[in-house]
């Protein structure tokens, strides 16, 4: 059965044409059932994790997948939090967030109010090592973070600030390779399960659903974070989301990638500056 | 070409010299006639001169010879005397002959000579020859008496006189020849300056007029030279030379090096401006746009293409690039293979075609006014590291000069290498764009690996948990098996026991119910037969007494009835006994029985009954009955003002789910509506459970038992379907009933089923459960795994204030934890010697002998526990100390004083097994 279904999933590969469209199929159905937006997606990424849908839910091929996906309900949302990926960590490459402290924030001082818009937050833990930060600067209460996904379910998870104890070990060494002040344990208490931070933190973040593929900008922010979010995105809407990027930066804001991340977009890189070499930290000049 | 070149300087140069060389040879030649004439006359002079002194003294000499022989002969008479005179009287005639003769062409000296002659002979004659005779005759008288008179005396001094005056003649004919001499001798230096001076001025005029002809053609190119070089601008400038000479050559030449300078600088700014060109140029279409217009400008081109090498699998094809001044906006192939064609075969020999003959139909150059066929085209390979890489193509309607052939031949020589650093350098471009996709697919998929690890991780704890618990389940199991086997037995027991008292309670109560009723019923008829107080016999008050018992009695009737039917359907005693019912019948008894009760409370009530109901249905008619007749009281009871309506419709094929068509196609859905006070959302679940009302004052207000809908759910249970509830708080509720057709009862099992999951879909609107769930399952699992977390974990705690070990101690060992003490950084060190299996160390930094710092970078670098967690415990606020701290080594820090919760999260996030 196992080596029949391999077999079958070669056969699918090779035949890409069909693979393809099936693809498309289903992407579509996606975006007419539940509005969300695949179609501009990272194909290889995309079709990555529908084989391994294919694969846990023992389905031959995307067709028998697209007929679960439009008559089960609960499948779609499978197939959905399948697509959504939310791997993401506090204080994330420290030394983005060391930089950030250093070269950034000094210009954001002056700001009576700062607006920070984290797109593409998911479970929100990049939300949290900013509202520390900015708590660390003293800046946390004139800023106002805006903490967006796609993803209903993680932007609940986001809400309750509750990360895996596990993981706070790798955080508590990140928080302190990022130039945190304090100690890390200060900003939460723990069960057997989870780390929950202070909810003081949460002051002056709003969570809300915000799709960067359909959705449009909903303000003007002194800081953008996105991080590793756009490789997932085929080129053409990467250009797309710079757009909505540069659109909604003030002038003389910062605009923050992943590490493995480019600002590749033509029309979009020569208005920007990396302020910070290798951190992917861009100034909109104007 | 130089044929015209006659006079050259060099002959001019030549002649100058010949022409004074010749007028010195005249001068010379000249002189030396002069200086000739001047040594003969000369020497004629001292000739003559001498011959004629000589001659004179030789005859004065004969002369005074014979006077002197005559006069020795006399005195002596000797003969011998007389030789000389002989002589002398011989020879004296031959010299003076001689002398005669030279003195030809002077008359006068010839006269005075002869006057000599005349003399001499006189002498001779009556001196000389008479005395010798005297002598000879011996006639010494005669002879004195001669020399007594000496005639010859006189004729020898008139000789003498003649003598002097013939030698005083003769030198001043010499002196006047001498003078004479001596004037030609200065006209002949005079002659000589006046030579050398024309001669010189012959050469100065000649030399003059040779220069000057000469330095005036070179200052005329000299001139032409300046200008040219003074014109930064173009070189248009050219020498002219009038002249037939090297200057002329010169000037050719130079105005040939001027040309080939000028073509030269032509091609070297153009083979310049088309490297600058390309400079910044990053797509090779754009390279070879540029590179087709900039060269058609310069050699006049009017059409172009350019080809550039590409590998298809395996092939090599020249694909074009550009085009230039496109006719058709189509020109040329789009692509060729080597060999293909004359541009084929041009990239096959790496060699430049130049074709002349075109043909009349070939490709026409288009213009905004017509069309033309070249007549010369062009063909080169570029050619990079001896391989082909590109080829271009062009066309004129002229023909392509030598000039510009060579400018291609040369820009054509560094194009290759800009075509191929530009072909280079696009492959880097899409190197690195592919190489930066790749990066970030690369981040993609550790994202997503790290996506699916975390599944998987939670997948193997899960896993692993259940394992454990299935070990220890097994363990349970068996060491249990026998406890459980009784205990099964027990249960058993107990749960035919329970069965049983269930039973027993049902039967009770359904029993109880029928022997309270017995009595009551006395009580009922009894009390109604008072209150109707026919005798008159009561006062009024002792009727509503009676009315007050009646009504009670009812109240209790109708509550006992419901608790026997309860019972019944939990006894599972009740039976139902599906048949006909007509439907039709139906509103018509509700109205009978309700309409008073509407009356009495002054409420509107409204049965409608839709159109494609069904007059025959199938249901137990009288459960049916009474699950709408307790929907309705209970609407009136609950209702103020207003109005209560029923409405009976019958559910269409559409609106039926797949499971509600197995049971039955007939679904009859009867909705009782009321304008009441409502149900609040968070009790419509609790208002279907036995004896409850949506709250207290309800129950004060409105009484009732709260069966009623507990009834009316157990009995559309029975019936197959189900009772379902919208309702808003203050403005009325409605119930739903919802039964199918069952001609042939009912079907247990798959109705239940479903009227589980319809009964979730439709009445659980605001999913309650939820909320509650989270906290509680999660405070309850909390003290399972906290001692999970901090069971038997050994904890040091290096602190040389013993309170602070005293409290920690306490807190950390009541929670299952294990605790190692050290005072310091070496009893630190000793007791991990000892003891290896430490979880966790607690560090103090300010500690006497070792202090926290050097413990940890010991514990980090010299025992190599990189991974043990150690917290230092900090003083707060101190930055340098948590950063010195970081430094030895410690995992996370805490600032003192502790406090006891945060010190448990830390240990918490320490402890916890980490998963990756």
């Amino acid at each position: 059965m196992e080596k029949e279904f391999h077999n079958n999933l070669e056969l699918n590969i090779e035949n890409n044409k069909h693979t393809n469209m099936e693809i498309d199929l289903l992407l579509e159905a996606i975006y007419r059932l539940s509005g969300f937006d695949f179609r501009e997606y990272n194909r290889s990424s995309i079709s990555r994790r529908i084989y391994n849908r294919m694969r846990v839910s023992n389905i031959p091929t995307i067709t028998r997948l697209l007929e679960k996906v439009i008559h089960e309900e609960v499948f779609l949302e499978q197939v959905l939090n399948d697509f959504s990926i939310n791997v993401t960590e506090m204080f994330r490459n420290p030394s983005f967030f060391k930089a950030f402290r250093k070269d950034v924030i000094p210009y954001l001082r002056d700001f009576p109010e700062i607006r920070i818009w984290h797109a593409g937050c998911a479970t929100g833990e990049e939300v949290y090592s900013m509202a520390i930060l900015l708590q660390e600067e003293g800046l946390l209460e004139k800023s106002v973070i805006y903490a967006t996904d796609m993803n209903e379910h993680v932007l609940e998870k986001a809400r309750q600030g509750a990360f895996p104890i596990q993981k706070m070990q790798a955080y508590t060494k990140n928080y302190m390779l990022a130039g945190g002040v304090h100690a890390f344990s200060e900003y939460y208490n723990t069960d057997h399960q989870y780390a929950y931070f202070h909810p003081s933190l949460l002051k002056n973040i709003i969570f809300a659903q915000h799709n960067l593929v359909t959705d449009q900008s909903f303000n003007e922010f002194h800081v953008i974070m996105c991080r590793n979010v756009l490789i997932y995105f085929s080129p053409a809407l990467q250009s797309q989301v710079h757009m909505l990027f540069y659109d909604s930066l003030s002038q003389n804001g910062f605009l923050g990638l992943g590490d493995k991340e480019t600002l590749r977009c033509e029309g979009i890189i020569s208005k920007y500056k990396e302020i910070v070499g290798n951190e992917r930290i861009y100034q909109k000049l104007y | 070409m130089y044929s015209k070149l006659k006079l050259g300087i060099r002959s001019k140069i030549t002649i100058g010299y010949i022409v004074i060389i010749l007028c010195l040879l005249a001068s010379v030649i000249i002189l030396n006639n002069q200086i000739t004439s001047l040594q003969k006359e000369r020497n004629f002079i001292i000739k003559y001169d001498s011959q004629v002194q000589a001659l004179t003294n030789s005859i004065e000499k004969y002369i005074l010879d014979m006077e002197s022989s005559q006069r020795g002969f006399i005195i002596t008479g000797e003969l011998s005397y007389l030789e000389p005179y002989e002589n002398a009287s011989k020879n004296w005639k031959v010299d003076f002959n001689e002398l005669h003769q030279l003195l030809d062409n002077k008359p006068n000296q010839q006269e005075k000579l002869e006057e000599i002659k005349y003399t001499i002979e006189h002498w001779v004659a009556t001196s000389g020859d008479p005395t010798i005779k005297l002598k000879k005759d011996n006639n010494t008288a005669e002879l004195t008496e001669f020399f007594k008179v000496d005639i010859g005396r006189k004729d020898m001094e008139t000789m003498r006189k003649q003598f002097a005056s013939f030698r005083s003649a003769e030198n001043a004919l010499t002196q006047t020849k001498a003078n004479q001499l001596d004037k030609k001798n200065s006209n002949l230096t005079s002659g000589l300056f006046g030579l050398l001076v024309l001669v010189s001025f012959i050469a100065i005029v000649i030399a003059s007029g040779i220069s000057r002809s000469i330095v005036k053609t070179i200052t005329e190119v000299t001139e032409a030279i300046k200008e040219i070089a003074a014109s930064k601008a173009n070189h248009k400038g050219r020498i002219h030379v009038k002249t037939n000479d090297e200057i002329n050559v010169l000037a050719d030449a130079t105005n040939e090096l001027l040309d080939t300078l000028e073509e030269r600088e032509w091609l070297q700014s153009n083979i310049a401006e088309m490297v600058t060109k390309y400079q910044g140029i990053s797509a090779i279409t754009q390279l070879a746009e540029i590179f087709l217009s900039e060269i058609a400008q310069m050699t006049k081109s009017s059409l172009g293409a350019f080809y550039v090498r590409e590998m298809n699998n395996n092939d090599i094809y020249f694909v074009k690039k550009a085009a230039f001044a496109d006719a058709s906006d189509n020109i040329g192939v789009e692509r060729f293979k080597i060999g293909q064609g004359l541009i084929g075969q041009s990239a096959r020999e790496k060699r430049v075609y130049m074709c002349n003959d075109i043909p009349k139909d070939y490709k026409v150059i288009g213009t905004g006014l017509g069309e033309a066929p070249p007549k010369c085209i062009l063909i080169i390979p570029i050619i990079f590291e001896d391989e082909v890489i590109a080829v271009v193509e062009l066309a004129t309607m002229n023909s392509y000069t030598e000039l510009q052939q060579e400018l291609v031949k040369q820009i054509i020589e560094t194009f290759g290498l800009t075509v191929n650093s530009i072909l280079g350098r696009m492959e880097i471009v899409r190197l690195l764009n592919e190489s930066r996709a790749m990066t970030e697919e690369l981040q993609v998929q550790s994202e997503e690996l790290q996506t699916q690890s975390e599944e998987l991780q939670m997948q193997t704890e899960e896993l692993t948990m259940i394992n454990e618990q299935l070990e220890e389940r097994t363990k349970d199991a068996e060491t249990k098996s026998r406890e459980l086997e009784i205990a099964k037995r027990d249960l058993e027991e107990s749960a035919e026991q329970l069965l049983l008292n269930s039973n027993y309670k049902s039967e009770f109560l359904a029993n109880m119910s029928h022997e309270l009723r017995t009595p009551l019923n006395s009580i009922l008829i009894l009390s109604e037969m008072l209150a109707e107080n026919s005798n008159n016999s009561l006062t009024e008050e002792e009727a509503e007494f009676a009315n007050v018992i009646h009504s009670s009695g009812e109240d209790l009737l109708a509550l006992i009835n419901d608790i026997l039917d309860l019972s019944k359907v939990e006894a599972g005693k009740l039976d139902i006994i599906f048949g006909e019912v007509n439907v039709s019948e139906v509103p018509l008894l509700l109205e009978q029985i309700f309409s008073p009760v509407a009356h009495k409370k002054k409420l509107e009530f409204q049965i409608t009954k839709a159109e494609n109901v069904v007059d025959v249905f199938y249901t137990d008619e009288k459960r049916f009955q009474q699950i709408l007749k307790n929907l309705l009281s209970n609407a009136f009871k609950f209702t103020e003002k207003g109005s209560v309506n029923l409405s009976i419709e019958q559910l269409k094929n559409e609106q039926l789910t797949n499971n509600m068509q197995e049971i039955s196609a007939e679904w009859l859905e009867i909705t009782v509506s009321d304008t009441g006070i409502g149900i609040p959302k968070d009790k419509h679940q609790l208002i279907f459970e036995s004896f409850q009302q949506a709250d207290g004052a309800t129950v004060r207000k409105y009484g009732g038992t709260g069966l009623g809908l507990s009834i009316c759910k157990e009995f559309a249970k029975l019936l197959g379907g189900w009772v379902s509830l919208k309702s808003e708080e203050g403005k009325g509720s409605s119930f739903t009933l919802t039964i199918p057709s069952l001609p042939n009862g009912i079907n247990e099992e798959r109705c239940s089923n479903l009227t589980f999951a319809e009964v979730v879909a439709t009445t659980v609107v605001n999913d309650p459960i939820e909320v509650i769930e989270g906290p509680i399952e999660e405070s309850h699992h909390d003290s399972q795994n906290e001692v999970d977390v901090f069971q038997n974990k050994n904890i040091l705690i290096v602190d040389d204030d013993y309170r602070n070990i005293y409290a920690l101690k306490t807190a950390l060992e009541k929670r299952g934890m294990n605790i190692l003490v050290a005072k310091d950084g070496l009893e630190c060190l000793d007791v991990m010697q000892t003891n290896d299996k430490i979880d966790l160390i607690l560090m103090d930094i300010m500690m006497p002998n070792m202090d926290g710092y050097e413990t940890m970078s010991v514990i980090r670098t010299q025992m190599k526990l990189t991974d043990l967690p150690i917290i230092a415990l900090t003083a707060k606020a101190m930055k340098n100390d948590r950063d010195k701290s970081l430094e030895a080594g410690a995992s996370d820090y805490i600032s003192k004083p502790l406090n006891l919760d945060q010190l448990i999260s830390v240990l918490r996030v320490w402890l916890v097994s980490k998963r990756s």
